[in-house]
């Protein structure tokens, strides 16, 4: 039971540096924000970086979901309706959540293993004794480049999501395309992709922020450069679930 | 001057440091030995405000560091260099981008500037030429070297050494401590060494300071440290008087 509540404390001190950990990085990103190159630079990083993996599975959680919705309407007619299921299922749910693992499983490990060998070989004390802000160097452009490639790589995740969903059920399982096309048109509008856009927007500040804090607060050697990543990316994918199911109930409850 | 005023510091209830008390003068070079674990980085980061002592002050030219707000942790950093134990060069920069680095981020100096000043501070540090390359092509002795070049890089009034000489071989660490003496006859600063090689403490050093056992046991010139008859000292430095005699 002691264990238990110990466990419970610690857990609530690291959501509390977190957050301290997050202000100072507000306010590193605004008083003077850093260099625009900064950000372009990460913001290319991350998006060039996980385009073709978010594509890629993208593409086939698409095609699954057209399966999958094909064989559940088959068993009371209504195969034509798999296009309502792909486009609802994919631009509002699976988008976000592909784009976002994606980058978390790609950027955010960088982002955590970077920083985290940075603290462990001495650079970032380095950084501050050099009187640069470590969270404005290293923290803020990154949170920022995540904010910038996040939710267009949700765009990107869309759309590869209905084509392969489209592909599978038009191509393969005999649905008529005019009306796959015309329910995702009906029933995936632009409020649905913006949704999903916002949905990345708050992804990329939680990828971001949880991937820099475990890496800046990482533990001395190279073991601790491991436990970080390992941290980040199991405390990413918990949050990003919990608020995706958090903002959908805001957006679509 | 930089002051320690019955400095204390704990780790999760372990003392590292206590009651310690000392000066270290203007443009000198001070070290502090002692073995390894003693508090000797601690002390040093205290200088530097990366870390705060549990009890007591550290003033560096009348400024209480732990007292300053960030903004005047920065302004009191801007005057000084700091090279860490393996020079803590940042990785994904060459060696010129590191030694440029601080100058990029505090002068208006234009890029023709900072070309010829990174030169010149590499020079300084006798690796002229190497500018293009990157931190994991250079050996730990060179690394050091360029971590020196970036620590002066903005002509500090002060540069601490965190043990400068560790995992480096007994000609390579005498070259830098060769070099630590030529820079600061060039540059006069002040100069705050940590180390645990007494040889080369007692080569550069002007003054010196003990810590044992979380204590700075003794803090005197050079010569008053070498004929201490004092116990502990004597058994200190041992190694070294004997190889002296010999």
């Amino acid at each position: 039971m002691r264990g238990r509540a110990g466990a419970a404390g610690r857990g609530l001190a690291r959501i509390g540096r977190w957050g301290i950990f997050c202000a100072r990085a507000a306010r590193a990103a605004v008083a003077p924000p850093p260099p625009l190159r900064w950000i372009l630079e990460e913001a290319y990083r991350i998006g060039v970086g996980s385009v073709f993996i978010v594509c890629a599975v993208a593409a086939f959680i698409g095609g699954t979901i057209a399966l999958q919705g094909y064989h559940a309407f088959k068993e009371f007619g209504g195969e034509g309706l798999v296009g309502i299921f792909v486009a609802l299922a994919c631009v509002r749910e699976m988008g976000p959540i592909v784009a976002g693992s994606m980058v978390a499983a790609k950027a955010g490990t960088a982002m955590a293993a970077s920083i985290a060998a940075m603290r462990v070989k001495g650079q970032i004390d380095a950084m501050e004794v050099m009187a640069v802000d470590p969270y404005r160097a290293l923290v803020a452009p990154r949170v920022a480049a995540a904010l910038v490639a996040l939710p267009l790589l949700v765009l990107f995740a869309d759309f590869f999501t209905v084509l392969a969903g489209y592909l599978v059920a038009v191509h393969q399982l005999g649905v008529n395309g005019g009306a796959f096309m015309e329910n995702v048109r009906a029933h995936a509008g632009t409020t649905d992709v913006l949704y999903g856009m916002a949905k990345g927007a708050v992804f990329a500040v939680m990828i971001s922020t949880l991937c820099c804090f475990h890496g800046f607060f990482s533990e001395p050697g190279p073991e601790g450069v491991g436990k970080a990543t390992n941290r980040a990316v199991v405390s990413v994918c918990v949050a990003c679930i919990i608020l995706n199911y958090l903002l959908s109930e805001m957006m679509y409850g | 001057m930089i002051e320690y005023d019955n400095v204390c510091k704990s780790f999760d209830g372990l003392k590292v440091l206590e009651n310690v008390s000392c000066v270290i003068p203007d443009s000198r070079i001070t070290v502090f030995v002692g073995p390894s674990g003693v508090g000797k980085s601690v002390l040093m980061k205290m200088i530097v405000g990366l870390e705060r002592p549990d009890s007591g002050t550290v003033r560096v030219g009348g400024e209480n560091v732990a007292a300053l707000g960030e903004r005047g942790l920065y302004r009191l950093r801007r005057r000084m260099g700091m090279l860490f134990q393996d020079g803590a060069l940042f990785d994904s920069m060459t060696a010129g981008e590191n030694v440029a680095f601080p100058m990029r981020r505090h002068t208006r100096m234009s890029e023709g500037e900072i070309r010829r000043g990174v030169a010149e501070r590499l020079a300084l540090v006798g690796m002229p030429g190497c500018e293009e390359k990157y931190p994991a092509e250079l050996s730990g002795g060179m690394r050091k070297r360029v971590g020196l070049a970036r620590a002066i890089a903005l002509d500090p009034e002060i540069v601490l050494f965190d043990e400068p000489t560790s995992g480096l071989d007994p000609l390579m660490a005498d070259a830098i401590d060769e070099l630590i003496l030529d820079m600061q006859r060039k540059l006069g600063c002040t100069f705050v060494v940590n180390s645990h090689d007494i040889p080369g403490t007692f080569k550069i050093a002007d003054v010196i300071g003990v810590l044992y056992d979380s204590r700075l046991i003794a803090c005197g010139g050079r010569e008053e440290i070498m004929r201490s008859r004092d116990p502990v000292l004597e058994r200190f430095f041992a190694r070294h008087r004997g190889g002296m005699g010999a």
